[in-house]
């Protein structure tokens, strides 16, 4: 199936089943008092939820399909989420990141409590009680504004069976290499768990806007996303924090893909004459990503010519750093049988199975 | 081409639709303001539910700072990707010419031999016929 898309089919578990990894599964509760009875007070009384406050999707922002009939918002009822994904597409494996916006409040105790208690959650559910058949892969909430407290996070957690990474929103205060953050990184070595930056909160709370200024328009703030992530890998490589920590290994999740390329081209040519400027950078800038960086697909950029896409994806060595995701129930959703042009067969298995699981050491058999 | 009875007048007012089986297909059929019409329920972008989306209208194009509502209740939005097209043509608000969606033909008819009913609560100026889409 990997070969040829088939369309997808109900009764995908026999012959689709061994196919997909899904590499950015939005999971929700059904309500917030489930993520409220896994805290203490003072918190469970403060925690009010909420996301980003403002840039709204003004269209939608999940899809509209996605809203299970059992009610409850999109993504919290596992049988209809695997009905529509992983039944639908035929996955091995769906890697969970939910969405708690735990890294834009002020005070670090309530980001602190709002990643530990969706980790418990993510736990008990998703990871757990939902997950029988070991489908469902996690990701260690951690707030990047409190490195001690996120580190400590990642170690009580590190050896669950089913948490895979260590994620964090791209909303920041600094670019993600520098050295206030490396207890988060040495953690994520002791482990062996990547960590995952995913949208979220640039721009909202205590975080930078990494645009100049606040732009206007929601089309404007989602298209600018991959400029943070532009910032925070330019800062990994410059700071040498691949160097430091050479276990240590980053997923760029949702953040564009196109951009990949280009960037490195002109990161590898400053380095050229200001490699003096960092001489812990022992290699040209680009050669790192193969074994430190992987790029995840959706929002996977769609020129109206095919082949310059697959050009770019050969320019930015999608083959070995980049891995499918669909971002379901979110309104930008990538179909897997329909995001994609017509790939050579074993490019198409390297982006949708074989580079997540060699990435997360994830069983093939599965 | 066949042709599907869907429902009679008074089943389908105006803003609502209904999404059936023709063959191998499924396609929505939508009445728009006292008007029926029918396109396709498979998006040209992804093959997503088109027709299940929000109907709504739209801000057209305009001038730097103006906002101009218009075409209220003939705009289907995807529910996936939120692209729009006007369902009284299938074509994508976006690029009319080259993005669009399967659109057929609908009429009233009256089925031969069967008396044809007024629906008083329902104020339309054609008799309670029925549906037809032709596909």
């Amino acid at each position: 199936m990997l070969a040829t898309q088939p369309a997808p089919t109900r009764n995908g578990h026999s012959a689709v089943r061994e196919g997909i990894v899904d590499c950015d599964v939005h999971v929700f509760p059904h309500s917030l008092d489930e993520i409220r009875a896994f805290m203490d007070e003072p918190w469970r009384s403060r925690f009010s939820g909420g996301g980003r406050g403002f840039y709204g999707n003004p269209v939608h922002g999940s899809r509209q399909d996605a809203k299970p009939p059992s009610g409850g918002p999109s993504g919290s009822d596992p049988d209809f989420l695997r009905e529509q994904l992983i039944d639908l597409y035929g996955m091995a494996y769906a890697i969970c990141l939910p969405r708690a916006f735990c890294n834009h409040h002020p005070d670090p105790d309530l980001g602190n409590a709002i990643a530990a208690a969706y980790n418990e959650w993510l736990a008990a559910t998703w990871l757990g009680e939902y997950n029988a058949d070991g489908v469902f892969k996690g990701s260690i909430t951690v707030n990047p504004q409190d490195p001690a407290a996120a580190a400590a996070e990642i170690d009580k957690w590190g050896s669950h069976p089913h948490f895979v990474q260590v994620m964090t929103d791209s909303g920041s205060r600094a670019p993600f290499g520098q050295r206030q953050f490396y207890p988060i990184y040495a953690a994520c070595e002791r482990h062996g768990l990547p960590f995952a930056i995913h949208p979220g909160t640039d721009g909202m709370g205590i975080n930078q806007q990494p645009s100049p200024g606040y732009p206007t328009h929601y089309i404007e703030w989602h298209t600018l996303l991959s400029v943070g992530f532009q910032a925070h890998l330019v800062s990994f490589l410059t700071e040498g924090v691949f160097e430091r920590f050479p276990g240590f290994r980053v997923v760029l999740v949702e953040g564009g893909v196109a951009w990949v390329a280009p960037l490195l081209w002109r990161l590898d040519a400053e380095w050229k004459a200001l490699r003096p400027e960092v001489p812990w950078v022992r290699k040209p800038p680009s050669a790192y990503l193969r074994e430190h960086v992987r790029v995840s697909s959706q929002p996977l950029e769609r020129p109206d010519n095919d082949k310059h896409l697959l050009q770019m994806l050969e320019m930015m060595d999608a083959e070995h750093i980049l891995m499918f995701a669909s971002d379901y129930p979110h309104w930008d959703f990538d179909s897997p049988t329909h995001a994609f042009p017509k790939l050579p067969d074993a490019l198409h298995r390297r982006i949708f199975r074989e580079n997540a699981l060699e990435f997360y050491g994830l069983a093939a058999d599965h | 081409m066949a042709k599907y009875t869907i429902c009679r007048v008074s089943e389908l007012p105006p803003g609502e639709r209904k999404i059936i089986e023709a063959g191998s297909r499924t396609i929505g059929v939508f009445n728009v303001n006292g008007a029926f019409h029918a396109i396709r329920n498979q998006c040209p972008h992804q093959n997503a539910p088109l027709c299940r989306g929000i109907i709504t209208g739209t801000t057209l194009p305009s001038q730097p700072g103006e906002y101009i509502w218009a075409k209220d209740g003939e705009i289907v939005r995807c529910p996936w990707h939120g692209w729009e097209f006007d369902i009284t043509t299938g074509r994508s608000v976006f690029n009319p010419h080259k993005m669009r969606v399967k659109n057929y033909e609908v009429t009233v008819e009256p089925v031969p031999g069967e008396d044809v009913e007024s629906v008083e609560s329902f104020t339309v100026t054609v008799e309670d016929g029925w549906v037809i889409l032709h596909a």
